[in-house]
C-alpha cells in the first residue's frame, strides 16, 4: 500500500465513522400526518419535537434514535379541532403531553435505505413499531426520511363516539424527516 | 298584460333545482358552523360540501346555458332603471352562487381538510394548509352566503311584486 492509499483509507474510515448526531436541526425536519375523515384525507402536523439522535451508517449498533414530540404543537384544521384532539378522547394532552419514540435497533437495508425498530408511547400506551429510512445527504446535512401508518386506537386515540371508523378512518399515516448535522 | 315568453326548461329546472339546494345548503351551513365538533358534525359538514359542489357544478351549466341561450325579454311595464337593478341583481347572484363555493372550497383546503365529492372524486385542494387562512374563508364563505341569500331575498320579492301588484305574470316564465 502506498503512503498515498493509506492516507486516502484513513481519510475514508473518517468520513464513513462521522456520527450524524445530536446536531438535530428542528427547522429542517417535519412531522406531519395525514389521516381520513369522512373519507377525505386530512392533513396536520406536529409544530414541536425534539431529537436525540446519533447516527452513523458504519457503526450502527451505536447509533440511535428518541424523538419527544410536543402533543399540544399540533396544527390541525381550526382552533376547535385542535382543542377537541388535545382533550380526553384523543391525546389527553394534560395527562400525556408527549410521545416519544425511542430505537432499538438500526439494521441497514442496502443502499441508502435502513429499518429502525423501536418502541412508541402515545397515551401511556407502548407499541414496538418498525420505521423504514431513507437517508441522504443535503449539503453539510444529513436528512433521514421515511413513513408509516399507525392505527390510532392502538393507542386509544379516539376513544368513545370517536372510536367509529367511518368519521375518522383509524389509520393514519405519519411522515417524519428529520435533519442532523454532523 | 300576459307574459308568453318563457325561460327554456332547461334554464327552468336548473333556476329551481339550484334555488332547492342553496335553501338546504344554506340553512345546513348555519346548523353545523353552531355544532359542537363530533361525528355526526363531521358528517352534515361533508355533506354541505358535497352539496356545495353540486350547486356550483349546477350554476356553471346554468351560466353556459344563458350565455348560450337568449333569456326572454324583461316586462315591458318594467322603466329602464328597474330592468338595469334587476339585470344587476341576477348578475351578483350569478357571481355570488360561483363564489359562495368557491370560498368554501378554499375554507376547507386551507383547513387542510381534501373535499372528495360524493366520496368519489377528490378534488384538488386549492392552497396549502394555513389555519388562519382557513379562518378567514370561513369568514368570507358565511358572510357571501348571507349577501347570496339577501340577494335571493329581494329576487323573491320582486318576483312577487311583478306577481301580485304588477300583475303581469312574471313568474310564468319560470314554470315548467
Amino acid at each position: 500500500m502506498t503512503r498515498l492509499n493509506r492516507v486516502f483509507a484513513a481519510a475514508l474510515v473518517l468520513v464513513a465513522s462521522t456520527a450524524w448526531s445530536a446536531g438535530f436541526v428542528p427547522d429542517k425536519s417535519s412531522l406531519t400526518f395525514v389521516g381520513k375523515q369522512m373519507g377525505a384525507p386530512v392533513e396536520g402536523r406536529f409544530r414541536h419535537f425534539d431529537g436525540d439522535i446519533v447516527f452513523n451508517p458504519a457503526d450502527l449498533a451505536h447509533s440511535h434514535a428518541r424523538i419527544e414530540v410536543d402533543l399540544a404543537s399540533i396544527d390541525l384544521a381550526s382552533d376547535e379541532s385542535e382543542s377537541e384532539i388535545k382533550g380526553k378522547s384523543w391525546f389527553h394532552v394534560t395527562a400525556h403531553p408527549k410521545a416519544v419514540f425511542e430505537s432499538t435497533t438500526i439494521r441497514a437495508l442496502g443502499g441508502d435505505r435502513y429499518e429502525v425498530k423501536g418502541r412508541l408511547m402515545v397515551k401511556g400506551i407502548t407499541r414496538e413499531l418498525t420505521l423504514p429510512l431513507q437517508v441522504h445527504r443535503v449539503g453539510g446535512l444529513m436528512v433521514a426520511e421515511g413513513s408509516t401508518v399507525l392505527r390510532r386506537t392502538d393507542f386509544n386515540v379516539g376513544e368513545g363516539v370517536w372510536a367509529d371508523p367511518d368519521s375518522v378512518a383509524l389509520e393514519v399515516r405519519v411522515n417524519y424527516k428529520m435533519t442532523l448535522k454532523s | 298584460m300576459m307574459q308568453t315568453q318563457k325561460y327554456s326548461s332547461t334554464a327552468i329546472t336548473l333556476h329551481w333545482l339550484i334555488a332547492l339546494l342553496i335553501a338546504v345548503a344554506f340553512v345546513v351551513g348555519l346548523y353545523v358552523a353552531d355544532l359542537e365538533l363530533s361525528p355526526w358534525k363531521l358528517k352534515i359538514l361533508t355533506w354541505h360540501k358535497w352539496t356545495g359542489v353540486t350547486i356550483f357544478l349546477l350554476v356553471l351549466l346554468r351560466i353556459l346555458w344563458r350565455l348560450s341561450h337568449r333569456p326572454p325579454e324583461m316586462p315591458a311595464g318594467m322603466t329602464a332603471l328597474m330592468k338595469k337593478l334587476a339585470n344587476l341583481t341576477h348578475l351578483a347572484i350569478y357571481l355570488l352562487m360561483v363564489a359562495v363555493p368557491i370560498l368554501g372550497w378554499l375554507h376547507s383546503s386551507a383547513a387542510g381538510v381534501s373535499v372528495v365529492y360524493l366520496n368519489l372524486i377528490p378534488l384538488p385542494d386549492l392552497v396549502g394548509k394555513d389555519k388562519a387562512l382557513s379562518h378567514l374563508f370561513g369568514e368570507l364563505h358565511e358572510n357571501a352566503a348571507w349577501v347570496l341569500v339577501g340577494l335571493v331575498g329581494l329576487h323573491v320579492a320582486a318576483a312577487l311584486k311583478h306577481q301580485l301588484v304588477d300583475k303581469d305574470n312574471l313568474l310564468n316564465r319560470m314554470r315548467w
